[in-house]
């Protein structure tokens, strides 16, 4: 009859050396023989982790004692870790989101960048000619000290576009955009897991936020600052936050309408595919950042150059995310 | 081990070789200790990030904006992404990120249940996160749910039963396997029970080594053998 003893005598062996060669696989001391070669003890690894599976089957039916259970779920679970684990990041999947899968992907869920590109651009433009129409709403807005302290940014005799006088240098606005902004832009996409309605806020919120911004330092003339500044970095950093509002409103979609899958199940698949979407939004606002930084705020660079390169750039992107990736396999 | 099924939140995941594993996940008490050791840890880091870039001004801010933002989103990333699957302070408290299936977290994964923090996080102060957590057997806060993660305890092995001291006795009736299972489970407990409990609950187990209705440590100790017996030692 097999007891329980019986039973792990006979097959300790098999699952001391699974052990060993679990230990082995994460690098760890083993204190035993020389490491064996990493094809053959995959290979045996693979096929003692089936025998450990069955053994702990039988275990339990039978139920025998808890320090064998225990001792052999240790095992299986390390073994089927090891066997499974997928490797998904890396330079060459780094390589493959930027160049397919994240234009690919915008292009994909097109429906919901056109939603959140209406959502931004609706309340910008709108906000915008009313404060140009009646420059006093800004107030409604920003308080007086930070309309005229934009008014200072934006100066014509502003050292570098778009800072206050106390900050300083380029290094440090470059790493105030990279917190910031990409701050902004992951708040867009956690906001879409309610409903999609944090996504539409936020993207509205800036929206409206940029409107004012603009229409009132049109009002005031100082449009050829202004817009010589933005134009640049916006092709990257306006496009990234509608972007990643659209990531936001995939999230949302699926829990409200899960179609035939359960809530939960809906919610992680759709988050699966909008991480594509939130890795290629985080590389274009370090791009931005480095732009809005370096470039943008330039004072001595003509206004005619920046508009050019602005130019270019939006044509690069808008290219990149609708031409990109459209060949591969 | 599976009759506590009602009142257990163990949680598990099937591997393709139809072996169930165990996730054990953890409650709000043990993670909320391992969030308030990482804010310390990275509360130092910054701490002593702002002193040097104090001394540095431009490039140092920038450097500790950049800092700070790698801090805020990035650190549990990076940590997870590790074998250990962890932050150090997850780590500390013996806790681990896996996916539903027990696999290790996957680097999409570790992402999206990172940034949706800033859900979590609302209205304050983690309020959806406590509410998901305790209201969840699973205790998954938004962001888990999203990336199809759980944090869990990581496992620790059982000890071998110490019954070398006790002699067999043969059962005094043919048992179930569900006795037998039983009686094994109440030997392995015994070292961590008191002396006084073990008679209590040895002493509802008398049937098996014929001694109905008495209770003592004679008793308890033929109980032990008939686990003994059971076990393999004749």
């Amino acid at each position: 009859m097999m007891t329980p003893l019986r039973f792990e005598q006979t097959y300790a062996d098999d699952w001391a050396e699974l052990e060993r060669l679990v230990d082995a696989a994460l690098g760890r001391k083993t204190g035993a023989g020389p490491a064996v070669r990493r094809a053959e003890s995959g290979a045996r690894l693979a096929a003692l982790y089936r025998r450990a599976c069955e053994h702990l089957a039988l275990a339990r039916a039978r139920a025998y004692p808890p320090y064998i259970v225990d001792r052999l779920e240790g095992v299986t679970s390390a073994a089927h870790q090891l066997i499974y684990q997928q490797h998904e990041f890396g330079a060459a999947r780094l390589k493959q989101i930027l160049a397919v899968d994240f234009p690919r992907s915008v292009r994909h869920h097109r429906g919901y960048v056109a939603v959140a590109a209406a959502t931004f651009l609706v309340p910008t433009i709108v906000i915008a000619l009313l404060v140009y129409w009646r420059p006093e709403l800004i107030l409604s807005v920003v308080s007086s000290e930070t309309a005229a302290q934009f008014e200072e940014m934006y100066s014509s005799s502003a050292e570098s576009i778009g800072r206050t006088r106390n900050a300083t240098t380029d290094w440090m606005m470059f790493g105030y955009y990279i917190r910031n902004n990409i701050g902004v832009a992951f708040q867009c996409f956690a906001g879409g897991l309610f409903a999609g309605l944090g996504s539409l806020f936020f993207l509205a919120y800036n929206g409206a936020f940029s409107g004012a911004l603009a229409g009132y330092l049109t009002e005031r003339g100082l449009s050829s600052t202004f817009y010589s500044f933005i134009a640049t970095h916006s092709a990257f950093e306006l496009t990234a936050i509608v972007l990643s509002g659209a990531a936001g409103l995939r999230l949302g979609h699926a829990v409200l309408a899960p179609g035939r899958a359960t809530r939960g199940q809906s919610l992680v698949a759709a988050a699966r595919e909008a991480t594509v979407l939130i890795y290629g939004v985080t590389a274009m606002l370090l791009v931005a950042a480095a732009v809005e930084a370096f470039w943008s705020s330039a004072q001595w660079l003509p206004p005619g150059l920046k508009y050019s390169v602005a130019a270019v750039c939006w044509t690069a992107v808008l290219a990149y995310l609708s031409l990109q990736g459209r060949r591969a396999g | 081990m599976h009759s506590g099924a009602a009142l257990d939140t163990v949680v598990t995941a099937e591997t393709p070789e139809g072996i169930l594993l165990e996730l054990r996940p953890a409650g709000l008490t043990v993670r909320f200790y391992a969030f308030v050791l990482d804010w310390i840890i990275r509360l130092a880091v910054l701490y002593s990030a702002a002193i040097a870039a104090a001394v540095m001004r431009g490039l140092g801010m920038a450097f500790f904006l950049i800092l700070l933002f790698a801090l805020e989103w990035l650190y549990p990333v990076i940590f997870e992404l590790t074998p250990s699957g962890a932050t150090p302070g997850k780590r500390a408290f013996g806790l681990k990120v896996v996916m539903d299936n027990g696999l290790p977290v996957t680097a999409a994964a570790s992402m999206t249940r990172n940034l949706l923090r800033a859900a979590d996080f609302l209205p304050f102060l983690y309020g959806f996160a406590i509410v998901s957590i305790l209201l969840r057997r699973d205790c998954k806060r938004l962001g888990d749910i999203a990336a199809g993660t759980i944090v869990v305890h990581e496992r620790r092995p059982a000890t071998r039963t110490a019954l070398e001291h006790v002699d067999p006795v043969a059962p005094a009736r043919a048992l179930a396997p569900r006795d037998q299972a039983a009686v094994i489970a109440l030997a392995s407990r015994a070292p961590t029970l008191t002396a006084e409990r073990l008679d209590e609950l040895a002493a509802l187990a008398a049937t098996v080594s014929g001694d109905d209705g008495r209770a003592g440590p004679d008793v308890t100790r033929r109980v032990l053998g008939v686990a003994q017996w059971l076990l393999g030692k004749r």
